[in-house]
């Protein structure tokens, strides 16, 4: 075993040596382990978020045979986000607070190494929404770890052994972690999470073998702070791309909000190394209630494309502007050559909570497509392609309407038409692939919040099932990007909190909440197979070879804003049926849990 | 302190109408007291350990007086669990359960707005409302009111600064009077479970960094109780506003359908207005009828 997996980073570093030589494009361990599809190197697997692999071992034919090789206990019984990686011989599974990484061999499935990280149990209450982590990175021989209170660890993939450590941010103001940090090249970039808090959202690039901060660039504030260039820094303007100016984001906030003003960057972030540019998505304005801070608020609720080495931004795409409905804008970034109108395009699609899936060019930044991407979404009739601005149906806009009104059914939910549950992109088809959810809310203003020993008058949001006859809470669906339209659609009873998989065994794969691990074709959507897991799934679903036999796995551990946030959000028993029948139904399918599964065929 | 003292004297007013409504109420009451207190052992409490004046874990906030008066009323121990009053409070407290005994691990918030969506609600022991606490040097000398502070010169509110918590209503007070630019902001809540309000505000008067700041009436009148000499701290109370709601009730939260429960507190409330009064007022809450 060891002196295989010896023989395994001799290899890799001799081709680490060679691709240095040559123009290095990622991290040289990376690419290389990225390179091979027995890997799983990356949460998505490559740079550009496609959660794709080209093993088809596993396919249309043999689904239906799946069968349980492995599976492994976290030691956590709360919400299991991301993935584990597997490179080599070796799979890296982590676990949410407090953040365990174990390294296990996969041979025989017995720990190589144990990293259990001592953290504050005071960070916990600081969590919004479970006390998850979306997983690790690799590169340059080091696993990668952010833990909740925001401390970024490198570890040495072989031994467990810390190799540096930096702080990212102070739990004492409400910073903390929950995102995946991203290895790109030579740097490992990382988040922040605590919008509930004021925090001023950022992303920073840290050196991959010294922890040395390269860049940090802060989402609203001044252009210094922000890494943008009045005069560079393009952004969608009349139909065309122009320059954001002097004071972009200062001058659509009201005195010193913007340093409370949130835009966190929590997501999953796409690299291009062609382009040399890093694409994230920043969160919503900070805790302000909506008509305390007028203005735009950039740029929070923005797409954000900056060049990799130096952290400037290129361009900017903010998709919901002063926004009223919590829709963070942190999404994946998926990077896809698309054919559109004969031409093939580099396009970044995106899949926002606000409900549109957008394309741009991801070279340029010019809008192409925005389209609802479930038909239920109403908070806006429209994006206007000139401007990108979505178009408020004052109906469904809280504040715009009189003050002393609910505003019904609004759609989508706070939660979004999708949140981080990752989507899939489908080379084959041209399709993404993507997990969804159906809920709508209603806004009562004049509900009386409490907060650190302040009452206010704030507003009360109710989830309820989206239009349609069985109260389905969710939708899997099949997306073709240069349409902006929906190619097929499977209805789940709850929404789809997991990411998907798809396979050149034209395959896709992705769990749902009551614990189903679902295999559908990735042409018509078609049920292939399922297996109910122990607990509901919001982790994403990951593939890997090893001994030449394809393997599929998925965390299984409900938790998370679905589980226990979307819960307690919606307990107040006075409500109906609605969303509060229909999550409180969670409970009769599933329980807590947090276990890694792993299928694979049975022998021929 | 002048305007505090006209803020204590509107209390008293407050307090006859109070007592006489509730009076009513214990009258109404028939269901003998005995019940709630024979199947609980100890009246347990879920707080915040560190929200000075409302509680803290020495006991020291006039929700820790109210509910020793509560417990040794009902006969019972007092017991407290403590979380942060932030987000999760109610999640992590009044609904969560103790393992492996499944019981939950407490049963009464001591104050809660009236009325509450997360929780179910006594009847309202309190009322008071948001007040600019200011200190009275230089212009802000003559001022004895929020809108004397309008009336101003320009030059002088130009130079203002006023601390102020996001997600309360100063920042509509100060957005609809175009004073935002003045405003010195601080979140909603702090990530840190020692920083509160009330520290956060006393420091930036301690070292200068404010001028006034608007803060929830038992904070304000705490503060000026604590640091009023020393720090020239006065406290003018906001009155009824069309469009900005600057008063609140405060009641005590129970669970939802217990209902018992609620009914033993809301004898208590109605027969002990008095006491809960006169433990207020000692933490110079300014209240309103």
């Amino acid at each position: 075993m060891r002196n295989k997996h010896r023989a395994i980073f001799r290899t890799v570093v001799l081709a680490a040596a060679a691709a240095a030589a040559a123009a290095a494009f990622g991290d040289a361990d990376l690419d290389q382990a990225m390179s091979s599809p027995s890997n799983w190197a990356s949460q998505a697997g490559d740079y550009a978020n496609h959660r794709h692999s080209t093993l088809n071992q596993i396919n249309e034919g043999n689904v239906d045979k799946l069968q349980l090789a492995w599976s492994m206990s976290t030691g956590v019984l709360r919400g299991h986000e991301g993935s584990p990686l597997v490179i080599g011989d070796t799979l890296y599974m982590h676990s949410p607070f407090p953040n365990n990484v174990y390294a296990i061999n996969l041979k025989d499935q017995t720990f190589k190494w144990k990293y259990e990280p001592r953290q504050d149990e005071a960070v916990v209450p600081v969590m919004c929404c479970d006390t998850v982590n979306r997983g690790l990175a690799y590169g340059d021989g080091k696993i990668f770890l952010q833990q909740a209170d925001t401390t970024l660890v490198a570890l040495d993939a072989q031994t467990g052994k810390v190799v540096w450590s930096v702080k990212n941010g102070n739990p004492k103001i409400g910073e903390t972690n929950t995102n995946a940090p991203h290895v790109f090249k030579n740097l490992v970039i990382t988040g922040i999470s605590g919008g509930e808090f004021g925090v001023r959202g950022r992303l920073t690039a840290y050196d991959l073998k010294t922890g040395r901060v390269v860049w940090k660039a802060w989402s609203t504030g001044p252009d210094e702070d922000m890494l943008i260039d009045p005069k560079k820094t393009l952004t969608w303007t009349n139909g065309r791309m122009r320059p954001v100016g002097k004071d972009s984001s200062l001058k659509t906030w009201q005195g010193d909000q913007w340093k409370l003003g949130g835009g966190t960057t929590w997501g999953w972030y796409a690299y291009d190394p062609k382009l040399n540019l890093v694409y994230y998505g920043s969160g919503n304005p900070g805790t302000w209630n909506p008509h305390q801070r007028p203005g735009d608020n950039k740029w929070s609720m923005t797409i954000f494309a900056r060049d990799l080495d130096t952290g400037m931004a290129k361009w900017v795409f903010q998709m919901t502007p002063h926004d009223q409905w919590d829709y963070d804008g942190i999404n994946e970034m998926v990077l896809a050559d698309i054919k559109m109108d004969g031409k093939t395009v580099p396009a970044l699609v995106h899949f926002d909570r606000n409900g549109f899936g957008y394309t741009l060019n991801r070279d340029t930044g010019a809008l192409l497509v925005a389209q609802k991407y479930d038909p239920a979404v109403n908070w806006a009739t429209k994006v206007d392609m000139k401007t990108g601005r979505p178009q408020v149906d004052p109906k469904h806009a809280p504040g715009v309407t009189a003050e002393d009104v609910d505003v019904k059914g609004i759609c989508p939910a706070a939660l979004g038409s999708k949140d981080e549950q990752p989507s899939s992109y489908d080379p084959s088809t041209g399709y993404l692939l993507v997990p969804t959810n159906h809920v709508c809310m209603t806004y009562e203003p004049f509900k009386v919040e409490y907060t650190a020993g302040q009452p206010y008058v704030g507003a009360t949001l109710t989830m309820f099932p989206g239009p349609n006859e069985n109260g389905d809470m969710g939708n899997f669906i099949a997306w073709d990007p240069a349409q902006g339209k929906i190619v097929w659609s499977d209805p789940e009873r709850f929404s789809v909190w997991s990411g998907a998989l798809t396979t050149d065994g034209g395959v896709t794969f992705y769990g749902t909440l009551e614990g189903y691990l679902k295999a559908v074709s990735t042409k018509d959507g078609h049920l292939l197979w399922k297996a109910k897991l122990p607990s509901g799934i919001i982790g994403n679903v990951f593939t890997y070879e090893y001994g030449g036999k394809q393997y599929l796995g998925v965390y299984s551990g409900i938790g998370g804003w679905a589980g226990i946030g979307m819960a307690a959000g919606l307990t107040d028993p006075t409500a109906g049926l609605g969303a509060v029948g229909g999550y409180k139904d969670l409970a009769h399918f599933t329980n807590l849990g947090g276990t890694l599964f792993v299928f694979t065929l049975p022998q021929a | 302190m002048r305007s505090a003292r006209a803020g204590l004297k509107g209390m008293a007013a407050a307090l006859t109408a109070i007592s006489f409504l509730s009076g009513a109420g214990a009258l109404a009451a028939t269901t003998p007291q005995r019940t709630a207190s024979t199947n609980r052992d100890a009246l347990r409490v879920c707080a915040d350990a560190n929200n000075l004046p409302q509680s803290n874990s020495q006991g020291e906030g006039y929700e820790n007086k109210i509910a020793e008066a509560l417990a040794h009323d009902l006969g019972l121990k007092l017991e407290y669990t403590y979380f942060p009053q932030r987000i999760g409070f109610v999640r992590n407290t009044l609904r969560a359960k103790e393992e492996p005994s499944g019981r939950f691990k407490c049963d009464v918030i001591m104050g809660v707005p009236y009325p509450y969506e997360l929780t179910a609600t006594t009847h309202p022991y309190m009322h008071s409302t948001y007040a600019l606490v200011y200190r009275a040097q230089g212009a802000l000398a003559s001022i004895e009111s929020p809108a004397d502070l309008l009336k101003l010169p320009a030059s002088d509110r130009a130079t203002l600064r006023i601390g102020l918590f996001a997600l309360t209503p100063a920042a509509d007070w100060v957005l609809r009077h175009g004073l935002i630019g003045r405003a010195v902001l601080y979140p909603a809540q702090s990530g840190d479970p020692k920083v509160t309000a009330l520290s956060t505000v006393e420091a930036d008067f301690a070292a200068g960094r404010i001028d006034a700041a608007i803060l929830w009436g038992p904070i304000a009148g705490y503060l000026v109780s604590r640091r009023g000499r020393e720090d020239h701290l006065r406290l003018a109370p906001f009155g009824a506003d069309p469009t900005i709601r600057f008063d609140y009730a405060i009641a005590m939260g129970v669970r939802f359908g217990e209902n018992d429960w609620k009914s033993t507190l809301d004898r208590w409330i109605a027969e002990h207005r008095s006491d809960i009064d006169r433990i207020l007022t000692g933490y110079h809450v300014p209240l309103l009828p």
